[in-house]
């Protein structure tokens, strides 16, 4: 299996992205990230790691239609690309299959 | 709804946002933060949404998002400074011989400048660290010397107020110590008053400067004396004892830096009551230092001591020296005055006053920055020389610049560039090769520079002020010069050779030239006179002299050590004096005897009848002491030098007055050079004491002639020493050696002077090898089509060299005349001068022409001796 270049933050903001697929941005993903996992995130750190998928070519990015809220600015919205998914279901299997692996009794006297 | 306040976020906030942001991200980043902005404003409230908004945008502050230098307006210009950068590297990459001769030449240049920049600023910083060092002022007495009155200092507390506080040193002496049984001689002791902490803000490690030294028998150490004797303890209380007194440790102090006039190492308490209350105006025993109050002036207090010497000294004066009247005492030739030195002065400029043990001297500041400029100077001239020889070679790159668009102001700045890499390199290479050179910089002066000394704001910036200049000056020709070329005329190879620089590379060459001889001159001159002065005949036996110091710790076995040397059969005989050669002599007021009183000042000495053999001294009229007679106390015995000054043609029975009594002439000694050669043969006065071992006159030597071999003398001298004066360490000298060290800081300059003449002309030579590699490149086919014609090789090899030793003699007709002129200068200031003959100029020009020659002589040959048809057959 090739190498899947993504780090955790990484591997979050992407999963993000594809739940929140068709409106996907800045804000919407720091959102989505506070309701599900309650993480407190600066929305640089949102930005940084969505720059940082796109240029590995996991999301690609469009500017949406200026509205009247913000300012007027444009969204800069994102969607996963076939690599990204990729990378998505690669690293799904790959838990998994390691998850399975794990002897019964190991789960049973650490986690019960 | 009305009209209603619409929450707005910090417009400086957004202002910073727009400064910072690269373009390509800032919408999408800006509408993120005011969407954030308005969620915020509903759940917080403006106030926090304000902040938020704020700190957001500081945290958008990434590498990322900020604008590179390639979003700047100014795009094209960036373009072509990145441009000159890569042309430039790749200009010097491709004549790497000659950038490598560059900066070669020019880094150990650099370093040099460095290396005598820490030197010299090292010298120039003396006693500034003192606080308020510049308001603290030494009394010295005009041409007398260094020391002044005992109640000099405390009378002129009490009498002026400007007068802040004052103290008195005197020192510095060994003593020494016993801890347990252990007996130490301690050198750079210091005697002084309790006021000295109040004057010299000393650092206390232990202890307060409050009563440190306000009794007798206590002492002050610093911290390194304090660490050698009590490792792992405190020194403070200890009572150790010195010369049978129970002296205590009161504090320890941190030891004074290494650029300190006073380099004391622990101090004593002035020993008796009676010296800071008592004393003759007349006697001179102490240095007196003063601390004057805020706004002082100098010159107005100087003034006044003269009042001061009127009211107090004018008695003491006027009988000394047989004055009825003040006035004409004043006005003879014997008055002398008080000055102030200010102490950040002494070093440089007051040789005589420093308590260290060796003295700058401002000359050598003034010669060693000539040094380092001229080596800067030659490094410089190699540089302009090669870009401006090889900027021929570029013409028809210029051309082709031109041809697609650069104007001139480009060009400048294309050549400006590369001559500032240059520079650049050499200055990291420079620092380098100083830091690897200091260690042998240090054996050499004597210093010790860490590198931390090297490498501060200070001198970097003053390296990147040189350097800048350096790179203007070299790049300057090339650049103007290339770039007022018609593009036609350099395609066509019109300009090819770079002809109108020619003159002046010649000129410099020689120049650079003339420098070089002019120190080589100087280098020979500065050794030959060294050498003249430690050959000189000092009229008595130099070379097997030992003296044994501290004679009066003898006592009364004075006369039992003194037989038992002469048991010792490697010993010749057995002198004893107050001085040894080489050593201090006071000078000492005796006036004639008669109605009409001169004065004169004579050094003066004690010695016992021994003297004359042991020394090996001449006679040259009447008699020495004898110790039949014990009325020789009142001889005197004069030299010929004093004879002369007292201008008496038959000096025999004269006699001469002093206040403890008339002394008659019974004999004249012939001149010998009792103290250093850079100095006339004073005046000298010898007196009888038969026992020196209890002189009240000064300190007691022993003089030894040494037969046999020296080290057995020195071990069995040395138990002798220890079981009859087992509390004071045993310490001697040799004569010869004791004067070498006269002249060691003559050694020590000659021997800096003949380095960096050496790297001077290094420098030189590497120009000239570069140049010549250039011109014999440039006239490759001349040499060809010339040996086809059948020219010989030596005849070629000698039209090369004879182009060079043009340039070097031109050198010389300049160096020549100057040198003469400076070294005379130079030699002034000595009393036993050497010959300025006319080998000391002629050696150094062959040596440099030869050096010259070698330098160019395998390229010639080589261009001499290749086959013309691979000159020929190109194009």
């Amino acid at each position: 299996m090739q190498r899947i270049n993504l780090g955790e933050f990484e591997e979050l903001v992407l999963l993000i992205a594809a739940v929140l697929h068709d409106n996907a941005y800045g804000i919407s993903v720091l959102q989505e990230i506070e309701a599900q996992t309650g993480r407190q995130i600066n929305i640089s750190a949102v930005h940084s790691a969505l720059d940082r998928l796109e240029q590995k070519g996991y999301l690609k990015s469009y500017l949406g239609g200026a509205t009247n809220e913000r300012g007027g600015r444009r969204k800069r919205l994102f969607s996963v690309t076939a690599s990204g998914a990729k990378a998505l279901s690669d690293v799904k299997e790959m838990r998994n299959t390691l998850y399975d692996q794990i002897p019964k009794v190991t789960l049973k006297l650490n986690f019960v | 709804m009305t009209e209603q306040h619409l929450p707005e976020p910090p417009g400086w906030a957004l202002k910073l946002l727009h400064w910072y942001c690269k373009p390509r991200y800032l919408e999408a980043i800006e509408g993120d933060l005011y969407e954030l902005f308005d969620l915020r404003c509903q759940s917080a409230g403006e106030k926090v949404a304000r902040r938020g908004f704020a700190w957001d945008v500081v945290r958008f502050f990434r590498w990322k998002y900020i604008k590179g230098i390639e979003n700047s307006n100014r795009l094209n210009q960036f373009a072509m400074w990145k441009n000159y950068f890569k042309i430039s590297l790749r200009s010097l990459w491709r004549q790497k011989f000659y950038s490598a001769i560059n900066i070669a030449g020019l880094s150990v240049g650099i370093a040099c400048c460095l290396l005598i920049i820490i030197y010299i600023k090292h010298d120039l910083s003396y006693d500034r660290f003192w606080k308020d060092g510049d308001r603290i002022y030494r009394i010295a007495i005009n041409d007398r010397g260094p020391y002044t009155p005992t109640r000099l200092g405390s009378f002129l507390k009490s009498d002026y107020p400007e007068v802040e506080s004052y103290t008195r040193l005197n020192g510095l002496y060994d003593f020494s110590f016993a801890i347990g049984d252990n007996v130490f001689s301690e050198p750079g002791g210091s005697l002084a008053d309790s006021t000295v902490f109040e004057v010299f803000d000393v650092k206390f490690i232990e202890g307060t400067p409050q009563g440190a030294l306000s009794e007798p028998n206590t002492v002050v150490l610093t911290k390194s004396v304090a660490d050698k004797y009590f490792p792992h303890e405190t020194a403070v209380g200890k009572i150790i004892k010195s010369s049978g007194d129970a002296v205590k440790i009161t504090a320890v102090v941190e030891d004074p830096p290494a650029n300190s006039h006073m380099p004391f190492k622990y101090l004593v308490a002035m020993p008796h009551e009676y010296w800071a209350t008592t004393g003759w105006w007349t006697g001179n025993n102490f240095f007196t230092y003063v601390k004057l109050a805020e706004g002082a002036s100098e010159e107005a207090f100087e003034a006044k001591i003269l009042d001061f010497m009127r009211k107090h000294m004018a008695k003491d004066l006027m009988e000394t020296y047989h004055y009825d009247n003040f006035d004409d005492y004043l006005a003879s030739d014997d008055s002398y005055r008080f000055t102030l030195v200010p102490i950040q002065e002494i070093h440089l400029n007051y040789p005589r006053l420093t308590l260290a043990e060796s003295a700058g001297d401002m000359d050598n500041v003034y010669i060693f920055s000539a040094v380092a400029f001229f080596i800067l100077l030659i490094a410089c001239i190699n540089f302009i020389n090669l870009s401006t020889a090889r900027s021929g070679s570029r013409s028809k790159e210029v051309g082709i610049r031109k041809v697609l668009g650069s104007v001139r102001g480009e060009l400048i700045r294309q050549f400006m560039v590369e001559s500032f890499l240059i520079s650049i390199f050499s200055l990291g290479l420079a620092i380098l090769l100083s830091l690897v050179a200091l260690p042998y910089f240090n054996d050499l002066s004597g210093k010790q520079f860490q590198s931390t000394d090297l490498i501060t704001v200070d001198n970097m910036l003053w390296l990147t002020l040189l350097l800048t200049a350096v790179g203007i000056i070299a790049g300057s020709y090339p650049a103007l010069y290339l770039s007022s070329f018609k593009p036609v005329a350099a395609l066509k190879g019109e300009l090819k050779s770079g002809k109108s620089g020619s003159f002046l590379r010649k000129a410099l060459v020689s120049f650079q030239f003339a420098i070089s001889i002019f120190l080589v001159i100087a280098t020979v001159i500065v050794y030959q006179q060294i050498n003249h002065m430690t050959n000189q005949k000092l009229g008595f036996n130099v070379s097997n002299t030992m003296v044994i110091k501290a004679g009066s710790a003898l006592k009364d076995s004075g006369p039992f050590f003194r037989s038992k040397l002469l048991e010792n059969p490697n010993i010749g005989g057995v002198a004893a004096s107050t001085t040894y050669p080489s050593q201090f002599v006071g000078d000492w007021g005796y006036s004639t005897v008669g109605d009409v009183k001169d004065n004169y000042s004579l050094y003066t000495m004690f010695a016992d009848s021994y003297y004359l053999e042991t020394m090996g001294v001449e006679l040259a009229q009447g008699r020495f002491f004898s110790r039949e007679l014990a009325s020789d106390t009142a001889s005197i015995v004069l030299n010929e030098a004093a004879v002369r000054e007292l201008g008496w043609d038959d000096p025999i029975g004269q006699r001469l007055e002093r206040t403890e009594g008339v002394f008659t002439v019974i004999g004249v000694v012939k001149d010998f050079n009792f103290s250093s050669l850079k100095r006339k043969i004073g005046s000298l006065a010898i007196r009888y004491d038969a026992e020196i071992h209890k002189t009240k006159w000064g300190s007691a030597y022993y003089l030894a002639r040494v037969k046999g071999s020296y080290q057995e003398t020195v071990n069995s001298i040395g138990e002798l020493w220890g079981t009859i004066a087992p509390e004071e360490p045993f310490d001697y000298d040799f004569v010869d050696q004791a004067f070498a060290k006269l002249y060691e800081s003559e050694a020590k300059f000659g021997k800096i002077f003949t380095v960096f003449s050496a790297l001077a002309i290094l420098i030189a030579c590497l120009g000239l090898f570069a140049m010549a590699a250039y011109t014999l490149e440039k006239r490759f086919k001349e040499i060809a089509i010339r040996k086809v014609l059948g020219a010989s090789v030596f005849s070629i090899t000698t039209l090369v060299l004879s182009d060079f030793t043009k340039l070097i003699l031109f050198g010389s007709i300049i160096a020549v005349p100057l040198a003469f002129y400076v070294m005379d200068q130079w030699l002034q200031e000595f009393a036993y001068r050497m010959e300025l003959g006319i080998v000391v100029f002629l050696i150094p020009v062959l040596a440099v022409t030869l050096l010259a020659w070698l330098t160019v002589i395998y390229q010639s040959f080589k261009t001499a001796t290749g086959n013309p048809v691979y000159a020929l057959k190109q194009e």
